[in-house]
């Protein structure tokens, strides 16, 4: 008894001393702590997103870094699961030392995250999760997003559907919040612009990594939609598509719209695979926008990694700038002064103008969606016709986000 | 009426995968008594190692034929070096080292390939869709649904018609007899589990073409194989069959009607079972 | 009392140790503290009844959801939220617990199992009620009422006192149930279950009793967790949680008392240092597991224990 008394004394001990050990914040840097999905059905989204941080990161080092201090990043892994990313975080905050967090893509992780944040006092900016609530009902001063987040995105998608000689509408989701919110959204915007919409009882919303969508998809098809509003992102829409060809779902002439089908850890994935003339969505486009800004994270980009830059990676890439010209902006890296400085922030990334509304700390910029077409130039499907929807004209108000920050 | 059908068609072949995983857990079980919960990693292995092998040689039938033998060496030498010593201990413990060795496979395939998902095509001989009831469904998904069938068939003539066969059940229901005939237990249950294990990479195998092939494929299959097994009858293999049809039926039917609980249905029909009859469906001893 | 020489650093050390120690820390003993409760639970049924159960997460989920649902819709101070938590896993301990205790060894791990998926299910697909795959998040620590003050555990450091003092309050008492006859009938139930039996003893309902307790003290370290985390998610419930304690119990060792205990702070140390490496931690653990299981079953706790009675020729009891 007494001996294994003597172990825990000498465990607790142990434990104070490694206490004294952390690092003391070295002055002269900047510290990023950035959490994404490094494992399963979405690695690829970590991956990019890492990517895209690096390269950003090494640009602003080899330029003089910012206010002078070399930029470090820290990465975690949220595997996708709130309660992970929150004990992630914590380590990046407590023992690493971080300023500020980068990162997150599952909008279950940044409901959970979110709230926590608050109490961190720690700013962070969203690049992927797209639940409005971040924005919306659990707004706070510490939390920006600079990625195009459900409502703009599907608005978008319900102005093209509109459009559509689609009257009866159904939806394949993942099961949780994106899917879930996603179909709320689409149905509220569509039937606003189409009063004649009508949306139909059977949907499917299969869980997170199925990995037999074949019950799905017969059960679809069967009710014999007009349209189907597809949510379905990384991992899950890559398999889904491969399983739905051979089911012949494409061929039946529902007018499809994949809210993030055009992302390009999806169109590398599949390459010939992916079908032709749906109407897909993403939050980065890197054909839409012809700026030298653009111009030269493409560049760069595919010579650093051989691939074309996914949104992912150009969301991470933009927040890191968006951090530097706001922390010179405030001239430090005093928290609080860098969170005003990136209230009305206006700068140009790679997807073009970026303005952060300060009422919600939504980024506003433009939506592109477009037709998958083949082009002989380019190893991937591309969008043809490509339709650029300004951030004003599918951006709801502050008013409708349910944000009281202000 | 169409939907229904096809979802029968869904069920059953999903079936038929859990049926070639659950076999070789039920006869490990049968046999020896071990309730193997590595099975699931190796049904995994078996898909990475078919990943492999398709990758370098191009051919899905070659990966087939070797990468169950390669999984079922690993499963021989786990058996000889870790579970042996602890025969005739506390059945909890054997379960515990199976569970210890899930947590290195599950790992070790993250190392080596990565923690992201990959995906292979079915072989070219098998890679169309035919047409059932006026929509297209994949050939491959139907030569699944066959060689359950015929795989049940083949180690059912194994297991009653051939020497081994009988010397293996000898084995099963009373050790010490069996080895006072002269039959050679430790060798039996040795063979017994490169058996099983084969039987759980040729489903990962087979699994492969068909479903995302990533690190969460051991964790996912390994609850459903018990189902099956327990809901079969521990060390029944007719039971096996029957209780991954049940489950896979319950699968896809239960998408079609009722999907707010169809999660749960299989833990339902599983305790059901374990409360009614713990000896499952076909179970004996 | 020649144990109080020894007790008394070890609990000055714990008591000191925000002051001497960074946050980062104070929230990885916190966390220690509270699995190594859930463990210190699980045992109960594993080493002193013989019964292995591969669903205890879910009165440790049960707990925690209960918990994190009076947080977030009223404003239900601590230990109210704290009771009726620990209540909420108590009736479902009771209820599971009774069908599961009909069937023995491998048949009641099975039993475990299936239940706790099916609480799992629950969670997971009443998405109006639990948030379904996104669990509960977004609400605040209730105050501490006492009589002179409200008390905020806001702070890493005052929410580790609390688990400090409630973990330590409940282990004690887990202990002296396990010393008490209740506890006697249980080992020897663990031993040969028919000869229990034969003395009269109604077998199933010990056992009953017994994954009661386990259940409810389960529920309270859930509804600490859920509190520490400030959210509730299924993975609480997924058979993947209720492995934590199977594998810290062994670790430590199931003999002992305070083993689990001692195997939660391996399982964490190892995660700790293991991950500032690589992030495949859990080829370690299986690899530390498996030559435990084979040469150790006694854990590394249960192993020193024996060693050191080996070399003292002292007894201790287990």
């Amino acid at each position: 008894m007494k001996r294994f008394v003597s172990f825990l004394l000498l465990v607790v001990l142990s434990l104070s001393f490694t206490g004294y050990q952390t690092a003391k914040a070295k002055e002269d840097t900047i510290k990023i702590g950035s959490v994404y999905i490094f494992s399963g059905f979405a690695a690829t989204y970590g991956q990019f997103a890492k990517q895209g941080l690096l390269l950003a990161a090494d640009e602003i080092n080899k330029s003089g870094g910012i206010l002078g201090k070399k930029v470090e990043i820290y990465f975690e892994d949220s595997h996708a699961k709130p309660a992970i990313a929150l004990r992630a975080i914590r380590k990046l905050v407590y023992e690493k030392g971080v300023n500020f967090l980068i990162g997150i893509d599952s909008s279950s992780v940044a409901k959970g995250v979110v709230p926590y944040i608050k109490e961190l006092k720690i700013p962070l900016i969203i690049t992927h999760a797209a639940t409005p609530d971040v924005t919306g009902k659990q707004c706070n001063k510490y939390t920006f997003r600079i990625s195009v987040n459900i409502n703009q995105n599907v608005m978008a998608g319900a102005k093209i559907a509109a459009n559509t000689k689609a009257v009866r509408w159904t939806t394949i989701g993942p099961d949780y919040a994106f899917g879930h919110q996603s179909w709320e959204y689409f149905q509220k915007y569509l039937k606003e612009l189409n009063p004649k919409a009508k949306f139909m009882k059977t949907v499917a919303f299969p869980k997170i990594a199925t990995e037999d969508y074949s019950p799905y998809i017969t059960a679809i098809m069967a009710a014999n939609p007009d349209g189907v509003f597809i949510s379905l992102w990384s991992g899950d829409l890559v398999n889904f598509i491969k399983q739905a060809n051979k089911m012949g779902f494409f061929k039946k002439g529902y007018t499809i719209l994949m809210s993030l089908g055009a992302a390009t850890e999806v169109l590398y994935a599949l390459k010939d695979q992916m079908p032709l003339g749906i109407w897909a969505g993403t939050r980065y486009w890197f054909l839409a926008n012809d700026s030298p800004v653009n111009k030269h994270f493409v560049k760069a980009y595919k010579e650093r990694y051989g691939v074309y830059p996914s949104y992912n990676a150009q969301n991470a890439y933009a927040a890191l700038y968006a951090l530097k010209y706001a922390i010179e902006k405030a001239g430090t890296t005093d928290k609080e002064a860098v969170i005003k400085a990136l209230e009305g922030l206006t700068f140009e990334a790679p997807a073009g103008k970026i303005y952060i509304r300060p009422e919600d700390h939504q980024a506003i910029l433009n939506v592109t969606w477009g037709k998958t077409a083949y082009d002989p130039n380019y190893p991937i499907r591309i969008l043809k016709p490509m339709v650029i929807f300004k951030g004003e004209e599918v951006t709801p108000p502050v008013e409708e986000t349910g944000c009281k920050m202000k | 009426m169409e939907t229904l059908l096809i979802n029968i068609l869904n069920g059953f072949c999903y079936g038929m995968l859990l049926f070639i995983i659950s076999v070789g857990l039920t006869i490990i079980f049968g046999v020896m008594g071990v309730l193997n919960f590595a099975h699931g990693s190796f049904y995994m292995l078996g898909a990475y190692l078919c990943l492999l092998i398709v990758s370098h040689t191009k051919s899905f039938w070659l990966a087939a034929l070797t990468a169950p033998l390669l999984v079922a060496l690993l499963g021989a030498l786990m058996e000889a070096l870790l579970l042996r010593p602890l025969y005739g201990r506390d059945v909890s413990f054997q379960l515990l080292l199976t569970f210890g060795v899930l947590l290195v496979i599950d790992d070790a395939v993250k190392l080596i390939w990565g923690a992201g998902y990959h995906s292979i095509e079915p072989p070219q001989a098998l890679a169309g869709s035919v047409n059932i009831l006026g929509n297209p469904y994949p050939v491959y998904s139907l030569f699944i649904a066959a060689i359950g069938p015929c795989l049940a068939l083949l180690l059912w003539f194994f297991f009653h018609k051939t020497v081994y066969g009988k010397m293996i059940r000898a084995a099963a229901m009373d050790r010490e007899m069996a080895s006072a005939v002269g039959i050679n237990v430790p060798l039996i249950f040795s063979a017994v589990f490169f058996l099983g294990t084969y039987l759980a990479g040729l489903a990962g195998v087979l699994a492969a073409p068909l479903r995302a092939i990533g690190p969460a494929m051991g964790d996912n299959i390994i609850i459903a194989a018990f189902i099956v097994v327990v809901v079969g009858g521990l060390g029944s293999f007719p039971g096996a069959f029957t209780g991954a049809v049940i489950l896979g039926l319950v699968e896809s039917l239960g998408i079609q009607f009722v999907p707010q609980i169809q999660m749960a249905m299989p833990y339902i029909l599983l305790a059901f079972i374990l409360l009614v009859k713990p000896k499952g469906l076909f179970g004996r001893e | 009392m020649k144990r109080l020489a020894f007790i008394l650093p070890a609990a000055l050390g714990l008591l000191l140790f925000p002051k001497v120690s960074s946050t980062f820390y104070v929230l990885l003993l916190t966390e220690i503290l509270i699995f190594a409760l859930f463990a210190l639970s699980f045992n109960l049924l594993f080493g002193y009844t013989g019964l292995l159960s591969f669903g205890h997460a879910a009165f440790f989920g049960l707990g925690g959801y209960t918990a994190a649902l009076l947080s977030y819709y009223t404003h239900i101070s601590l230990v109210p939220v704290l009771a009726i938590s620990t209540l909420s896993a108590a009736l479902g301990a009771g209820i599971i617990g009774f069908f599961c205790i009909r069937r023995d060894e491998i048949y009641f791990a099975m039993l475990t199992l299936g239940f706790g998926m099916m609480v799992f299910t629950v969670v997971h697909q009443w998405r109006s009620l639990t948030g379904g795959s996104d669990g509960i998040t977004g609400f605040e620590i209730p105050k501490l009422n006492l009589v002179f003050a409200q008390i905020s555990l806001f702070s890493p450091a005052s929410f580790y006192y609390l688990t400090l003092i409630t973990c330590s309050l409940l282990a004690l008492t887990l202990w002296v149930i396990t010393k008490s006859p209740f506890g006697l009938i249980l080992k020897s139930m663990r031993e040969n279950t028919e000869r229990v039996a034969f003395i009269g003893i109604n077998v199933k309902l010990y056992r009953w009793i017994a994954f009661i307790i386990a259940g409810t003290i389960a529920g309270f370290s859930g509804a600490l967790f859920a509190l520490y985390d400030r959210m509730a998610s299924p993975t609480m419930v997924h058979w993947t949680m209720s492995a934590k304690p199977v594998l810290m119990t062994i670790l430590g060792g199931p003999r002992i008392f305070l083993g689990p205990a001692v195997g939660a702070v391996i399982f964490y140390l190892l995660e700790h240092i293991i991950t500032q490496y690589t992030q495949s931690w859990m080829i370690f653990l299986g690899a530390v597991l498996i030559p435990i299981v084979i040469f150790f079953p006694e854990g590394v706790m249960g192993t020193i224990v024996m060693w050191i009675k080996n070399i003292t020729g002292r007894g201790t009891d287990g």
